[in-house]
């Protein structure tokens, strides 16, 4: 592997997930070398459990975090607020896999819906016109089924309730994709083996992340300098404001500092915000990049919400692609429902171990345990639709809790927009018809996990005072500072976000290559 | 449920025996709360009442048991939790409560840091049993076995075999001007 200096003045990218891991590989491809810190271990397909907790211990995001507001993950999981990961590929490594692009009205949805009241709603500077290259880049480098000439997965058993009871109830855009995992062997990685296991790692490796496809091709062109448990805590800037380095907590636990032309931060909608705000000075009182005051605001966390029915007979949803079940028809904007934007609905799985303590968090009795007890014959779906973007819900530092490097952790603050909950009221009325249509004798309305779709905190924008980049990425204060990730998302749209943060990196990353080029920074 | 010094003492014979033991080196005190029979059955009862499933044995219930006197023995705080909440149990004469009068008992005392301490380690213990597993018809870790591609994961027999391609409306359905197809919907509806 590559060793750049940490005396040499690099491209630095923070974190390897689609963002990161994107970002790196795009930037090696074209010569560039660069130093990518990645706060978790690299873990191989071979070292992932088919175990639901023992894959959660394994990957991750465990730091300290609190949380505040009105959202019930605030009560059932205060100190948990997301579920991502801390490793190699980030949150690839556990993504579900389902890939739709957002709509074209989806990039501009305050020009759409009009004045949603609370809401901070703001078009994209950007339109699907611009993404639609980089999105089919994308879907070819995930390898989306139904997509590029793609076969489409065959039907699992918990896909085959979902889309008899679409049908029966009148739904017709249903199908077992688009979805990032092969159906058939592709671009090196196998076909499925239908095991059942994605949100631990796919150990067959057909499922894509960073992890099996970007970062090691990032490796191979000998350019990518990966520097894996190295916990970023700080960027630095010179006296012209423009950042000059990154401070980081290594392998050993020995704070090293790399310097940096240009830094590119793919931390998640959480962890990147909170390194602008922990790396304030005297120049940048309130944070790096944050002119506007909108680095930690607007964060979005998708609406979700869970649907279990239970049946007479057997389902046995925990075999097969977990999402591999998508149904579109509530998806359009259609404010007649009596709420602005609109949902998917995607097959989930559950294994006893996480349905136990997530199906509905704090409860027990025989209610319950009717459900658990006849989890063979359980079928479920995710809900997974926009949410308002709201100023107040956002990511502070909370100088009272220290993480185990002694910097304050960040809070989560989120409250349920009233569009939030109104869609979400519909979307378990609707989805409680498709399952009863296939003769349900139980359902569930289980609320929201914590947060896996993170987005907003450094959103993008036209105008600098609306925002914190501009629509390369690239943060409208400092020029050699960009940001990548699910942070940068004006509106987080109804779709998936996985497939939308790599397509951005793509395209932020021809900006970055043309500026170190041009010697622009 | 307040934790009080004299509550703690008041609390189960190992509790006593505990204390007297600290006060001389509290590192060799090894009685840990709740680890003797009579106890452990009425944690495995509670256990049970509180997620109960009749066609369990007990052994998942007892290993559940388990840990929570384990995980209620790490710290003197959960300690008097755990000794002042199985002492109240007795009080109670919970151990001869058939599950109706069990569960209105529990309801009561659904907010103390004692319910959600056994009610928040059984609901992750239990289901994670690989006993419990099988009762429940999962089969837990796959890929060693090629997964379910030949095992199974589309043995659903009692439904047709659905569509798996997208429709070909589709495309057209999301490209479509979403306030045009809303008053299409109105127009339809007002028909």
């Amino acid at each position: 592997m590559k060793k750049i200096n940490q005396k040499e003045k690099a491209v630095v990218i923070i974190g390897s997930g689609a963002g990161g891991g994107t970002m790196a590989y795009q930037l090696t491809k074209a010569g560039i070398p660069c130093v990518c810190l990645e706060a978790g271990p690299y873990h191989k397909k071979e070292d992932y459990v088919n175990d639901e907790w023992g894959a959660f211990l394994q990957m991750a995001w465990l730091d300290a975090r609190t949380t505040s507001g009105n959202w019930r993950v605030a009560k059932d999981f205060s100190g948990l607020p997301t579920w991502l990961c801390k490793a190699v590929g980030g949150t690839t490594t556990h993504w579900a896999g389902a890939t739709p692009r957002f709509m074209d009205y989806e990039f501009k949805t305050k020009s759409t819906y009009g004045n949603v009241k609370g809401a901070s709603l703001l078009d994209w500077p950007i339109s699907l016109k611009d993404m639609e290259p980089y999105y089919t880049k994308a879907e070819n480098a995930i390898g989306s089924t139904h997509r590029g000439g793609r076969p489409a997965l065959p039907a699992n058993n918990n896909y085959k309730v979902f889309a008899e009871g679409a049908k029966r109830v009148g739904y017709k855009f249903y199908a077992t994709g688009p979805y990032g995992t092969n159906a058939e062997p592709y671009d090196g990685r196998p076909g499925s083996i239908q095991d059942g296991f994605n949100f631990q790692g796919d150990k067959n490796g057909s499922k894509w992340s960073t992890a099996k496809r970007e970062i090691p091709r990032a490796l191979e062109t000998n350019l990518l300098d990966l520097r894996t448990e190295s916990h970023v805590t700080r960027i630095t800037h010179n006296e012209d404001g423009l950042v000059d380095g990154v401070i980081y907590i290594d392998i050993d636990g020995n704070e090293q500092r790399q310097e940096a032309k240009a830094v590119i931060l793919s931390g998640n909608s959480i962890e990147s915000p909170r390194l602008l705000l922990m790396s304030e000075s005297s120049m940048f009182p309130d944070g790096l990049a944050n002119s506007s005051g909108e680095v930690g605001r607007n964060y979005m966390r998708h609406l979700t919400g869970s649907m279990y029915a239970r049946f007479e007979k057997p389902v046995r949803m925990y075999r097969g692609e977990t999402m591999a079940g998508f149904c579109a028809d509530e998806v359009k904007h259609n404010p007649n429902r009596g709420f602005v934007g609109g949902y998917y609905m995607e097959t989930l799985a559950l294994g006893p171990a996480f349905l136990g303590s997530f199906l509905e968090p704090g409860a027990w009795g025989r209610e319950f345990t009717n459900m658990m007890d006849g989890y063979e014959n359980v079928a479920g779906m995710w809900i997974v639709g926009e949410d308002m973007p709201q100023s107040k819900n956002r990511i502070t530092l909370n100088t009272d809790v220290k993480d185990q490097y002694g910097n304050p952790v960040p809070n989560v603050h989120f409250d349920e927009h009233p569009n939030d909950i109104a869609m979400r009221t519909y979307a378990y009325e609707k989805a409680e018809e498709l399952y009863k249509a296939v003769g349900a004798v139980q359902t569930w309305r289980t609320p929201p996990y914590p947060s896996t779709h993170n987005l907003g905190t450094c959103r993008m924008s036209a105008k600098p005072k609306d925002g914190v980049v501009n629509k390369w990425g690239r943060s409208h204060d400092i020029k050699n500072l960009y940001i990548a990730d699910g942070s940068v998302m004006t509106t987080g749209a109804a779709a998936n976000p996985t497939l939308t943060i790599t397509a951005l990196s793509m395209r932020f990353s021809e900006n970055v290559i043309s500026q170190l080029k041009k010697g622009n920074i | 449920m307040s934790i009080s010094r004299r509550s703690f003492i008041s609390g189960s014979i190992a509790a006593s025996v505990f204390i007297a033991l600290w006060d001389i080196d509290p590192s060799k005190a090894e009685v840990k709360i709740g680890d003797n029979p009579k106890d452990k059955k009425l944690l495995m009862k509670m256990c049970r009442d509180i997620y109960p499933h009749d066609r369990f044995p007990e052994g998942p219930y007892e290993r559940t048991a388990n840990d929570v006197i384990t995980k209620g023995n790490a710290g003197d705080a959960k300690k008097a939790m755990l000794s002042d909440g199985i002492e109240n149990l007795k009080k109670e004469n919970y151990g001869n409560m058939d599950i109706e009068k069990s569960t209105k008992y529990l309801k009561k005392i659904e907010i103390t840091d004692f319910f959600q301490h056994v009610r928040g380690t059984t609901v992750v213990t239990l289901y994670n049993d690989q006993e419990v597993w099988g009762l429940l018809g999962y089969e837990g870790p796959s890929f060693d076995k090629g997964g379910y591609i030949n095992r199974g994961y589309n043995d659903l027999d009692w439904l047709p075999e659905p569509r798996i391609e997208e429709h070909p409306d589709l495309a057209v359905f999301l490209k479509a001007d979403p306030n045009r197809l809303a008053a299409i919907e109105e127009m339809i509806k007002s028909n």
